[in-house]
Order: structure tokens, then sequence, then C-alpha cells
């Protein structure tokens, strides 16, 4: 009897053990993504980390997020706690393109395949496994386009331009690509003035500012969100609506709002949660050994007045920020 | 004939009597007229340039970007008079927007949001006060934590996203019109600046600030309760920021999380513009009320003639070095005379 005690109890001590082992080995096997983010202040790189928790999910992986505070120093030590919590791989949305290279040298000692999201690594640096940006100059040339054609509906050809600051690559890149549509379809750039703040109450100063000093434009483009908001705010205060045209890059529920009343003709709209997804599979790729794109930069798709409540306009919007939105 | 000449020496005596009451009055808002002066001709150097600075519809512009600014300048100026500082006022303003915005979004009206988004106010106010009076902490240190705390809340009430206005009524708090033909953002601004102008100059109470800016020690001896006006002077200071704060949603129709961050030094930048030291002990709501409408001027011009946006805190830099300067050498004169 006591034998027989004894022996149940030994089989039930190899079968827990055993069932151990296996889940410890699955856990080993299950992989894990970070989401290093340069601040969670601003809702687009909320969004790409939805995207990559999203997409970490349907792979099968486990997801951390960790925020840099636009700080290069944490976002180095975020990498080294990520890489000793055991992480596979990183998504990255980083603080500059600049801050870049001694990360990527440090990932690259550690074997931890890197995506971009949003933000490129600085050119000439090659150590990383996929850069999932926008293409700024494209966009910017059809964003040029698009607000020349807004301008030349309303019976003029001055247009201004609310910018993101120009020491950003993604805001010079724009700007060119828009200069360059500008001077191809007949329109000037009357002004263009840069935010310091990226908030809606600095952007209606400038474009109030704006419109005092060039009454005669016929159409904005705002580089970012809040300038489309702003932009709108002072038309609406004017007397303006849909006598000044606005086009926005970007894309919120916000702007979208203002889409659908006819405040804003077009918005350009950044595939935040998109760029999470696409980063979070090409570092699952490489982990797997499938093939891995380099560099996706995608152009950002334009969705109008018109055609807001399309299908296809949402199947656009479900890759810039999350349904709860 | 002595009855003739009793009259002229009362008449002399009346005009000698108006005359130095006139130029007391100049003379204690000599660094104001100083300041007003250079904001005139800043107005007409940017006008110079583009003529359109100087229509009706720029002095629109100007009063309303202003605006939020003044009414948060006047409050930093009651906490820096009374020897203080209050750092806490920009995170204080974007907390108020978010928690007014997101009480509307749980079916408050405009009128239930904005006295909860002002309670925001009372609170951080009662906090700054409360750690500084009986605490005895620091104002450096209690309000750079209130700073921290009330700029993260504001994160947190919306998760970081901008929250739009729910009460579509909600616009008339800035742009009605509670006196016919003026927008309620410059009455505001008009019965704050009068209102606390009196306070500071014509009411005891009011005069305690200065006492305790000057010397809390002294005060104290003199019987006044500087705890007190030093309490009041914080919660004061924050509640005007939320005001403040409420103004801005109220016209932007949108709450933002950051909307205030640039606002602090700006407030504070105001009030030493307008000749308050931060030492305590001077500095007038007429003088806080030039500063921010300068600073206003400033980008207001920076922005019409396209210089670059950068350079704005440069110019406001200067801006402030060239008013210390006026009210150094104007208080020297005054000295001397």
């Amino acid at each position: 009897m006591k034998n027989s005690l004894h022996k149940h109890a030994t089989l039930a001590m190899v079968a827990l053990a055993t069932a151990l082992g296996a889940n410890a080995a699955q856990a080993q096997e299950k992989k894990t993504v970070a989401y290093l983010a340069p601040s969670l202040d601003i809702s687009y790189w909320q969004w790409v980390g939805y995207g990559v928790k999203q997409k970490a999910e349907e792979l099968g992986m486990d997801y951390i997020e960790l925020t840099s505070e636009n700080s290069p120093a944490k976002q180095m030590d975020n990498a080294r706690t990520a890489v000793t919590k055991g992480v596979d791989a990183i998504v990255i949305g980083p603080v500059s393109s600049t801050s870049t290279p001694p990360l990527l040298a440090y990932l690259k000692s550690q074997n931890i395949p890197i995506a971009f999201a949003g933000i490129g690594p600085q050119p000439g640096q090659a150590d990383y496994t996929s850069s999932v940006t926008a293409n700024n100059y494209e966009t910017g040339k059809a964003q040029g386009s698009f607000v020349c054609k807004l301008a030349k509906e309303r019976g003029g050809n001055q247009v201004g331009m609310l910018s993101l600051p120009q020491d950003r690559e993604n805001a010079q890149k724009y700007l060119k690509g828009a200069e360059e549509a500008f001077k191809a379809d007949g329109c000037d750039l009357a002004q263009m003035l840069e935010t310091r703040a990226l908030t809606i109450n600095e952007a209606v100063t400038q474009a109030n500012d704006m419109l005092t000093a060039h009454p005669d434009i016929k159409a904005i483009y705002g580089m970012y969100d809040e300038a489309g908001t702003g932009a709108a705010k002072v038309l609406e205060t004017r007397g303006l609506t849909g006598k000044v045209g606005i086009a926005v890059a970007d894309g919120s529920p916000t702007t979208i709002g203002l889409l659908k009343a006819n405040a804003i003709q077009g918005i350009f709209f950044q595939e935040a949660v998109g760029q999470g997804i696409d980063g979070t599979q090409q570092v699952y790729n490489a982990l797997t050994g499938a093939a891995v794109e380099k560099d996706l930069a995608l152009v950002m798709p334009l969705v109008t007045a018109d055609k807001v409540d399309s299908p296809e306009a949402k199947a656009v919007i479900a890759r810039v920020f999350p349904p709860a939105n | 004939m002595t009855q003739n000449t009793t009259q002229a020496s009362a008449d002399t005596k009346q005009a000698t009597f108006e005359i130095q009451h006139r130029e007391s009055i100049i003379g204690s808002y000599r660094t104001e007229i100083a300041i007003a002066i250079a904001i005139i001709v800043l107005a007409l150097a940017v006008g110079s340039q583009v003529p359109q600075a100087l229509s009706w519809g720029n002095f629109a512009n100007i009063t309303q970007a202003g605006a939020p600014l003044i009414i948060m300048s006047l409050g930093v100026l009651l906490v820096v008079i009374t020897g203080g500082i209050d750092l806490s006022v920009g995170s204080v303003f974007s907390l108020t927007g978010m928690v007014t915005a997101q009480a509307m979004a749980h079916g408050f009206g405009g009128f239930e949001a904005s006295l909860i988004g002002l309670s925001v106010g009372l609170l951080f106010g009662s906090i700054n006060g409360f750690l500084v009076t009986i605490a005895g902490l620091a104002p450096f240190v209690v309000t750079l934590i209130t700073f921290a705390v009330a700029g993260s809340l504001a994160f947190i009430v919306t998760n970081g996203r901008s929250m739009p206005i729910g009460d579509p009524d909600f616009w008339l708090l800035n742009s009605g019109s509670l006196v016919p033909g003026m927008p309620n953002y410059i009455l505001f601004c008009i019965v704050l600046l009068v209102v606390i102008e009196l306070f500071l100059k014509k009411i005891v109470a009011g005069r305690w600030f200065y006492a305790v800016g000057s010397s809390a020690q002294a005060a104290r001896l003199l019987g006044i309760p500087v705890k007190r006006t030093t309490f009041l002077a914080y919660v004061a200071s924050s509640l005007l920021a939320s005001f403040s704060g409420l103004l801005t949603i109220s016209y932007i129709l949108n709450a933002e999380s950051t909307a205030g961050s640039s606002l602090m030094l700006q407030a504070i930048a105001a009030v030493v513009i307008g000749g308050a030291s931060l030492l305590g002990g001077t500095g007038t709501a007429v003088g806080a009320v030039l500063g921010a409408l300068m600073i206003t001027v400033i980008q207001n011009g920076v922005n019409l003639i396209g210089i670059n946006s950068f350079w704005q805190g440069s110019v406001t830099g200067v801006a402030i070095l060239i008013a210390v300067l006026i009210d150094r050498f104007s208080k020297s004169r005054r000295g001397a005379g």
C-alpha cells in the first residue's frame, strides 16, 4: 500500500514536471516584440503602438511597450532594458533619425532585428531590418497638386502652408515635393509658417496671421493634423469656410469630422496603425527566416470629402487609428 | 483785494495738487507707459512692412490670441508680487481643458463642466498654497511638482487624445457678447485688469501682497496675515490659469493635453516685462497685461512679416531684456530725483 502510494506520487511528480517543462518550452518559443515609442503624448505614436500590438497578437507574439520621452539617452536605455527582458525583436518610432546609429550598433551586437515605423534611420545606416515610413516627397508632391487645385477652383493661385518644424527630415521632403508641385501647376506659396508647439491654438493664431498678411490666399496646406483643425476654425470665424480650401496631412477623428462637414476638402492619411502592423510583420519575417522588405515607403492616400464614407476610405482609415477613436 | 488773493492762492494750490497728482500717476506707471510706447512702436514697425498689421481685423487677432495669456499673467503676477513663483499654470491650463471636455463628454452641460474645470484650478491652487504656506516648501519646488502632476494628469484624462467640445453653445463663453459689440474675451480681460489693479492699489488686503513680497517677516510683525495672503495668491493664480484654459477651449472647441505647455514661461515673461520683480514686492496688473500684449504683438509681427517662428523666443528674450533695462533705468532716475 505504502509502495503503491509512493509510485503514484512519483508518477504525479513526473507528470507535473513534464507539463511544466512543456509550458516553459512553449513560453520560450513564444516571441516577444518591444515597441519603443519616442513619446506617448502624441496620438500618432499611440496608434503605431496599437498596430504593433494588434499584429503581435495575430502572430502569437507577446508585446511590451517602452517610451523614450523624446530623449535619445532614454531611448538607448529602453533598448537595453528590452534586451535584458529578453525581447526577440524591436519596432521603434525613434526620437529622431540622428539618434539611431548607436542604437543600431548595440542591437546588431545583440542580434535583435529592428524595424522603424514613422521615422526612418539616419541616412547611410544599414544595420536595420526594415524601415516603414511615409513617402514624404511623393506625398508632398501629391499634396501640393491637390492644394493648388483647391486654390484654382476658388479663383486664385496663392496658397499658404502651416508647416511642421523644418528641421525635421519629413517636413523638408513634404515642402520640397509641394513646392515642385506648386511650380509645375502654376501656384504661388504666399507664406509658410512653422509650428513650435504643434497645438490647435498655435495653428489658429498662425492661420489668422497668414490670412491677415495674405488675404488672397485661396487654399491652405496643413502639414499636420492640428494645423488643419486650426485653419478650419479660422475660416469658420472669418466666414470663409469653403471659400478657402484646406488639405491636411496625417488624419485623426477630429479632421475626419471636419472633412465630413466640408470644412476640410482632403486628408492625406498617414497610416500610423499600418506602419506598426507592417513593421511588426517585417521583424517577424526576420525571426522566422521569411523574406524581408528593407525599405517600405508608403505614399499617403488621399481621401476627399465626397468619398469619406466609401468602403475604400474606410479601409484606409482602419490603417490610420484604432476603432475606439 | 484780499478775497481775490485768497481765491487765486486756492486756485494755485488746487492746480498744483492736480499737477502733482497727475505726475504721481504718471510716475507710478512710468514703466507701463514705456512698454505701451514700445508696443506702439513695434506695431508701427510691423505695419510699415505689412500694412494689414494695423487693420482692425489684426487688432482682433492680437486680442483674441493674447487673451488667455493676459488672464494667466494676471494670476502669475499676484504670486510674483508676494515673492513666489507659479510654474504650474501651464499644466493647470491644459488639465482644466481636458477635464472640462471630458465632463461634457459625460453629459454635463457647458456651465456645469466649466465649474468642474475651475475646480481643477481651485484644487491645484490650494495644494500649492498649502505646501508653500503650511508645509513651508519653496514655491519653485512646490509648483514644479504640481506642474509635473497636472501635466501628467492632462494626458491621463483622455490618454493623450485631444477632445472635441460637446456643448454646441460653449463658444459663447469666449466669443459671445455680454456687452453688445464687445466679445467676451476682451470684456473678461478688461474686468480682470480693473478689478486686480484696483484691488492691489486701493484695497488694504491688496497692499498686503506687496508687503508680503517686500519682506514677509516685516509684514508678519505688522500683523499682516502672511500665510493667508500667500495662500490666496496661489489659489487666484491657479483659478485664473483654469479660466484662461476654459476660454481657450471655448474658442477652438477642442481640448489638448499640451495646450498650455508654452504658456507658463510666457506668463512669467509677461509679468517681468510688465515691471514686476521676481524678488517680489513690485508689479502692476496694467504692466502684466501690457507685457502679455507685447509678447503677443511680437508673435503676431513675426508671423506677419514671415520671420521663422523659431526666432520668436529670441525676440521675446530681447524684449524682456529691454523691459528690465527700461525699468531699472526709470527706477534709478526716480531714485536720483
